[in-house]
């Protein structure tokens, strides 16, 4: 998160017909992490790169017809800041705990199946931890039992 | 010529910077302005919002580059497209392994550079490396050792 608390936000419109392009622009902004803050409307904290990702969404709408502003702000509302960032943190702690979880299920499947799903698990940690600006302390847990599978021998306990 | 872009260049511009130097104009002159309005007139911008070489349905800047170029017949750069795009947007549209660390070290080269053409200069030669890697391992159909 940038130290002045400023938020990059992106207004958009796109057309409800096709809607293709609208759940792909939507499928976009969830694996960004965004807040929604209204129709329309979503956020992100803003540094070089969040400001980037939002761009290049921007011009994505623009090229499927809809309109699009980027805009710079600071919330002025400290409880409706928190309640957004409670939101977005809640959903990458979900993120993470589902990541835990399958790690510890898959503990007792044989060698290769386990080394597959491990593999598999850290791309997702890594995938997650790139929406997570707030580091979520789930992150730990989660990056544990993942490295727990990987080392975990035959007989299912860990190395 | 004159070819203008963001300043705090990153892998993305980086690479179009590449193209442009190596297959397009051998004496291309780049600048960063902060700010968009300032883009000189007799530049052309790249891998900003609104210019015809940027993000368009989904493909980056490069990837617009190399079909804008006409570059799309060499297999290497389109394999090196495949690379920028994870690595600007990592979307999983492509099977790149090579593109995190080039994110991550182009990142970082940008955190220690004294200017954008400080990193261009690096840059250049990585993506010049990257290049040959790229053709050699299609000739041979295996990684070059």
């Amino acid at each position: 998160m940038s130290q002045t608390d400023d938020w990059v936000l992106l207004a958009y419109r796109l057309p409800r017909v096709p809607s293709t392009p609208r759940s792909a622009v939507w499928r976009k902004l969830k694996r960004l992490g965004v807040a929604q803050l209204g129709d329309g409307l979503v956020a992100l904290p803003a540094d070089a790169r969040t400001r980037e990702q939002l761009e290049w969404v921007a011009e994505d709408v623009t090229d499927h017809g809809g309109e699009a502003t980027l805009w710079l702000g600071r919330p002025l509302d400290a409880n409706a800041r928190s309640a957004v960032v409670s939101r977005m943190t809640a959903a990458v702690a979900a993120e993470y705990e589902a990541v835990a979880a399958e790690a510890a299920a898959a503990r007792t499947a044989d060698p290769g199946a386990r080394h597959r799903v491990a593999a598999r698990l850290r791309r997702e940690l890594h995938r997650i931890q790139g929406r997570d600006f707030f580091r979520c302390p789930q992150f730990d847990a989660a990056r544990r039992a993942v490295e727990t599978l990987a080392a975990t021998n035959p007989a299912g306990i860990p190395a | 010529m004159k070819w203008a872009t963001r300043p705090g260049v990153h892998v993305d511009r980086a690479a179009c910077a590449w193209l442009i130097r190596r297959f397009v104009d051998h004496d291309a002159e780049f600048v960063f302005p902060a700010d968009l309005a300032a883009i000189p007139p007799d530049a052309t911008p790249f891998d900003v919002r609104g210019a015809a070489l940027g993000h368009h349905l989904g493909r980056c800047s490069f990837e617009t580059a190399l079909a804008s170029f006409g570059l799309t017949d060499d297999p290497a750069l389109e394999e090196i497209g495949h690379i920028i795009h994870e690595a600007d947007l990592a979307d999983e549209r492509y099977d790149a392994p090579a593109a995190a660390g080039l994110d991550i070290l182009i990142r970082g080269l940008t955190l220690t550079s004294r200017s954008d053409h400080d990193t261009l200069k690096i840059t250049d030669r990585l993506f010049d490396g990257l290049y040959e890697h790229t053709r050699r391992q299609l000739i041979t159909g295996r990684p070059p050792a």
